[in-house]
């Protein structure tokens, strides 16, 4: 018997050492220790034995039970094992192709411009404003001051829709719209799109301003300048940012000013001109049913496209308005 | 306005150089754009006077002469210029001298001949062009071996100076030498004599003025007798050319000098073809007069002429007639220098489209004060030139219809308030008293009187400018915003913009931002029906019509790309559209929009699928996003529509509140050539109003109890659209939770003119586990609701 155990565990080993599959190896476990399997039948010659050699035989079968159990464990662990290799092998991915998803697109370099100013004022506790684009004569015009026979009425390049009506020149009227609905105090800003009738390198049909109307009882120029002046500083990050203030002449604010801001990265002694500015004028405040002796007024207009092309390095300003994805998506 | 720095600084002469000079007059408030040489960089240069010319014996094209330049011994100097000859005075560069461009004269052979020098044309020394071809020609008077640049005064700059509208009293060299010394602080002078003319006889000619409010004051003077030959002075010629005016003959040329170097315009007829009387009237309607510019203008009544026995002479103001224009045989002039009042000439020029320097000046406001001076300097400099017989002024003059320039108050206490700064009583002082002003103290502060020129003097924050532009804005404190600390509004209902563009952005969206008006017809084959408004003066035919919507911009950005190579394109724009509306204050109702396209491959680089074009349900995705974000899903809703710019078969209204809100949809085919587009675009917008609001949360308790689910399957008729089933299905119930769509099918087992459209149906009751029967008794409303309402029956 012992012979014969030996004989069938040599078997099942070299069987064992071959097989390759789990299929096979289930095929194994059967022809050794399935219902008859030859470990099996082995165990029912136990019954041929005497009662003193039963036990003894049985625990050496059982032995070669368990050594051949084992083998076919040992093995399958293996070759689940190699089957789980197999299978993440297979699964493995090239890591560098870009992933899946939407890719992203931009805002308008316009729109980020006005964003950064809009959030500067906003929290500074302006509130945003907003008015027709086809604009009336008396908030365009009159009410600003600017009546229909004064020189400055033929500098605005207007395009007309009627005698009455106009394309809006300035973002200036929302300021006369926003003081004849509301009181003072007012800390407002309106940004916007603006019209004048020239077209060439340096002049779009079209472009963007901010307006900014501060009503209080006590404001002065000097105000005025001061937080014109951080403002700049602080869109284009540069403490060192050089702000000149020129006299000018708007009809509507008295005095007047623009101004002009030069860095190094201009040039020497380059001065760009990027807002006009002023006190509103107490005839506009009058116009409006506010006491110019009691409330002043301070305002300023910024070129949204001027400060958007010194920002982000915009040489042409006609860019602006082509929309080339090619450009438009350096804004992401 | 241009001038000529030597001349300004004849009156003010500041200790500053050129562009020290431009910085303090843009930081007061005049801005110069430019400050240019009038002549290039060069020396050496003298007066030649051309001894002889004699062919040269190896070039045809040479010269050699014989130059006087004022040394012992004349230069010789080979010259191939035309216009070389004998007894000329010519610009010699000597050699050494160095010649714009840094071009050294030397010694030199041409063609075997020695030359010691070169004969200058205007160009080799960068002046104007002259219009000679060859040498500038000198006067003949011109002083031997002079330098050339002290002869023609050409160490100097051609000044111009950008005026606005309120400071008419600089539109001379006398104005902007007044303020230069204002700023400065250096002397102010007067560089001639104004000493009176000594005049002869009475004019012969009569003056009337019909409205004095419209010429409170006319002045005219008869000259005779001078010497018609006289030339006009080259220092004359010069500082008019530099001030970018055009010598022409002597008289015109002494009254555009006097325009320049006052203010003052005025005007000179040739007296000999005056008829009668000259008169300042109004025009009859529909009297000619044919302008110095040969323009034939047909006049309104409203407009101040000039005229005489005849008609009319000249518009008042403006230009001259051409009938009774000085030439070169006039003998007699009659000098005009008059004042009319700016209403009666504003607008005159740009109705009959003659702006003149003379136009520009009156509708501005000239020194009322100035006539009699004009005239006098322009007389005085007639006759220093040419000599002649200057009559009496004849003179028609009505002191009280002069421009008043009432006294102003300037408050002590305003300068602080209003500038934001102390500035000493003495200093005021100092600067109004450098402006022209008189003034007396008062207890707060000045009682000021402005001088007659300053027409913008009107209030006192007028002043309060004044102080300010002379102080220097510049100087001013830095002095921060005072205000009380308020916190600003935060309403949580309220959509914002910029969410909504950053999610379309996050979509692959990049915003465009493109002309609010559009091309008429190509805008009208989208939507023919919408009334829109139209410019009077567009830039072009292509920019002429507001849009009615966002999408002829899209397009146009659309077939923009397509042509540079970019076959994909996601685009959105935000902006108003204007809708005709003559109820509306402005002539339109104008809406703010939110519209986009898509066309081409819906993934910008699919290395590992299929390349899909983007499609109707790829747009209708974002924009449910935007509805979503909104809490719009479901209350915008989307409904079969038939639009002109549209694909029958694929195109939608979105309907709020039973209101057209938007469009979406595939651009009608049939559009693609009007645009120049290619592919199929698929195209939305919607009102912004539309997706403003948004709702608060208000958190439901969640239910403890299982979920049921139950998939239907129905088929139905294919043309019925599946929202009328989900409508059909939403029966109010307070355990049907949720409907979803998971399987739409058209196909084998099933009729061709029929689709199957499988849902499921989430079921949960808030306080307890749900039992058998009332879920069966739902499904078979549910049933029951879908047979009766589309004919949908479980498949």
């Amino acid at each position: 018997m012992q012979q014969e155990l030996q004989t069938i565990i040599a078997e099942a080993k070299a069987a064992v050492q071959e097989v390759q599959d789990l299929a096979k190896l289930d095929e194994l476990r059967v022809q050794f220790l399935g219902k008859k399997g030859s470990l099996t039948d082995m165990m029912k010659t136990l019954g041929k034995l005497s009662a003193e050699e039963r036990p003894k035989a049985g625990q050496i079968i059982n032995d070669a039970k368990e050594l051949v159990q084992n083998l076919l464990n040992e093995k399958k662990r293996q070759l689940d094992e190699a089957k789980l290799a197999e299978k993440l092998a297979q699964e493995s991915v090239d890591i560098t192709l870009p992933g899946r998803g939407v890719d992203l697109g931009s805002l308008h370099p316009v729109t980020r411009t006005l964003n950064r100013i809009e959030t500067l004022f906003s929290k500074a506790g302006f509130s945003v404003e907003t008015g027709p684009e086809i604009e009336d004569n008396w908030h365009n015009f009159e009410a600003l001051n600017i009546p229909e026979t004064h020189p400055a009425r033929a500098m605005h390049d207007t395009f007309y829709i009627n005698q009455e009506t106009v394309l809006r020149t300035h973002t200036s009227g929302v300021q006369i719209r926003t003081m004849e609905n509301r009181q003072p105090p007012l800390r407002i800003i309106a940004p916007g799109r603006v019209y004048r009738c020239d077209s060439d390198q340096t002049h779009t049909p079209m472009f963007h301003q901010v307006e900014g109307l501060i009503v209080e009882k006590n404001a002065s120029f000097a105000q005025l300048r001061s937080l014109l002046i951080q403002f700049l500083r602080e869109f284009f990050e540069d403490t060192e940012l050089q702000v000149r203030f020129r006299p000018s002449y708007f009809p509507f604010t008295e005095p007047s000013a623009e101004v002009d801001i030069s860095t190094t990265l201009f040039g020497e002694g380059r001065w760009l001109e990027v807002l006009g500015c002023g006190m509103v004028h107490p005839q506009v405040l009058k116009n409006v049913g506010i006491n110019p002796d009691e409330y002043t007024g301070l305002a300023f207009g910024l070129g949204v496209e001027r400060l958007a092309m010194l920002r982000y390095n915009v040489k042409d300003l006609r860019q602006f308005f082509e929309n080339d994805l090619r450009f438009l998506k350096q804004f992401n | 306005m241009k001038l000529s720095e030597n001349w300004l600084r004849q009156w003010t002469n500041p200790d500053w150089n050129s562009n020290e000079l431009a910085e303090a007059f843009s930081l007061a408030g005049l801005e110069v754009d430019s400050v240019e040489p009038v002549a290039g960089r060069f020396t050496d240069v003298v007066v030649g006077h051309v001894l002889s010319v004699e062919k040269h014996p190896d070039a045809d094209k040479l010269n050699v002469t014989q130059v006087d330049v004022g040394a012992s011994e004349p230069l010789q100097i080979v010259c191939g210029a035309k216009n070389v000859v004998v007894g000329m005075k010519a610009c010699c560069a000597k050699v050494g001298a160095v010649l714009p461009g840094d071009f050294t004269i030397k010694k030199a052979k041409l063609r075997g001949v020695p030359s010691n020098g070169m004969l200058c044309s205007s160009k080799e020394l960068g002046l104007p062009d002259d219009g000679v071809d060859g040498l500038l020609l000198l006067a003949d008077d011109a002083p031997i071996g002079m330098d050339l640049r002290t002869y023609l005064d050409l160490n100097d700059h051609t000044i111009e100076v950008d005026l606005t509208p309120n400071r008419a009293d600089c539109f001379s060299v006398l104005g902007l030498a007044r303020d230069l010394h204002a700023i400065s602080g250096a002397q102010f002078n007067i560089p001639f004599q104004e000493a009176a003319v000594i005049t002869g006889n009475a004019c012969s000619i009569s003056v009337a003025v019909q409205d004095e409010s419209a010429c409170p004051t006319y002045l005219g003077c008869l000259v005779s007798d001078y010497n018609p030959n006289a030339k006009t002075p080259l220092w004359m010629q010069q500082r008019l050319q530099r001030s970018g005016v055009r010598p022409l003959s002597l008289i015109v040329d002494i009254t555009n000098y006097v325009l320049l170097e006052l203010g003052q315009p005025m005007h000179a007829f040739d007296a000999d073809k005056l008829q009668g009387s000259v008169q300042v009237r109004y025009a009859k309607a529909g009297e000619i007069l044919l302008t110095l510019d040969e323009k034939t203008v047909v006049l309104k009544a409203d407009t101040l002429v000039i005229a005489d026995d005849s008609g009319p002479i000249a518009l008042a103001g403006v230009m001259g007639g051409l009938a009774t224009a000085v030439s070169d045989s006039t003998r007699r002039v009659f000098f005009e220098c008059a004042h009319f009042a700016p209403a009666a000439i504003t607008g005159k020029a740009r109705q009959y489209g003659l702006h003149t320097d003379s136009s520009m000046r009156f509708e501005r406001g000239v020194d009322p004060l100035l006539p009699s001076r004009a005239l006098n300097r322009a007389l005085a400099l007639l006759q220093e030139i040419a000599g002649g017989e200057v009559s009496q002024i004849v003179r028609c003059h009505s002191p009280e219809s002069l421009p008043e320039r009432s006294p102003l108050l300037l408050q002590r206490r305003s300068l602080l308030d209003k500038l934001g700064v102390r500035v000493a009583d003495a200093q005021v002082e100092a600067i109004f008293t450098r402006l022209g002003f008189t003034w007396q103290a008062t207890d707060e502060g000045w009682q000021m009187q402005p001088p007659s020129y300053r027409f913008d003097m009107q209030i006192e924050m007028d002043l309060v400018e004044e102080v300010g532009r002379i102080f220097g804005y510049n100087n001013l404190p830095e002095d921060p915003v005072m205000a009380p600390i308020a916190l600003c509004e935060l309403p949580e209902s309220e959509q914002a913009l910029m969410a909504l563009k950053n999610a379309l952005v996050q979509r692959g969206y990049n915003e465009v931002v493109t002309y609010s008006f559009v091309e008429e017809k190509k805008q009208q084959a989208l939507v023919p029906d919408l009334p829109h408004v139209l410019l009077q003066n567009p830039i072009s035919e292509e920019m002429k019509a507001m849009r009615t919507t966002l999408f002829p911009g899209l397009l146009n950005t659309i077939a923009y790309n397509q042509n540079r190579q970019q076959p994909r394109v996601r685009i959105f724009e935000s902006g108003l559209v204007f809708y005709r509306n003559d109820q509306d204050p402005t002539g339109a109702t104008q809406v703010p929009m939110i519209g986009g396209a898509i066309v081409g491959p819906v993934a910008a680089s699919g290395w590992d699928e299929q390349s899909r074009q983007a499609d109707f349900y790829d747009l209708k995705g974002d924009v449910e996003t935007l509805l979503r974000m909104s809490h719009q899903l479901g209350k915008i809703r989307f409904t079969v529509c038939q639009h002109p710019a549209l694909h029958p078969g694929q195109s939608a209204a979105l309907i709020q509140n039973g209101k057209e809100v938007g469009l979406i949809g595939q651009l009608h085919p049939q559009l693609l050539k009007t645009y120049g587009v290619s592919g199929q675009i698929y195209l939305f917008q919607i009102r912004q109003d539309a997706l403003m609001t948004m709702d608060i949360p208000s958190a439901q308790a969640i239910s403890k109890y299982p979920e049921v689910q139950r998939d239907l399957a129905f088929v139905l008729d294919q043309a019925i659209p599946v929202q009328a089933l989900l409508d059909a299905i939403a029966i109010p119930s307070p355990i049907l939770r949720s409907v979803d769509i998971f399987d739409v099918y058209r196909g084998q087992g099933i009729a061709p003119d029929q689709k199957s459209v499988a849902l499921t149906l989430k079921l949960q009751h808030q306080e307890r586990t749900l039992e058998d029967a009332e879920v069966e008794t739902l499904v078979e409303q549910i049933l029951q609701a879908a047979k009766t309402a589309v004919n949908a029956v479980l498949r």
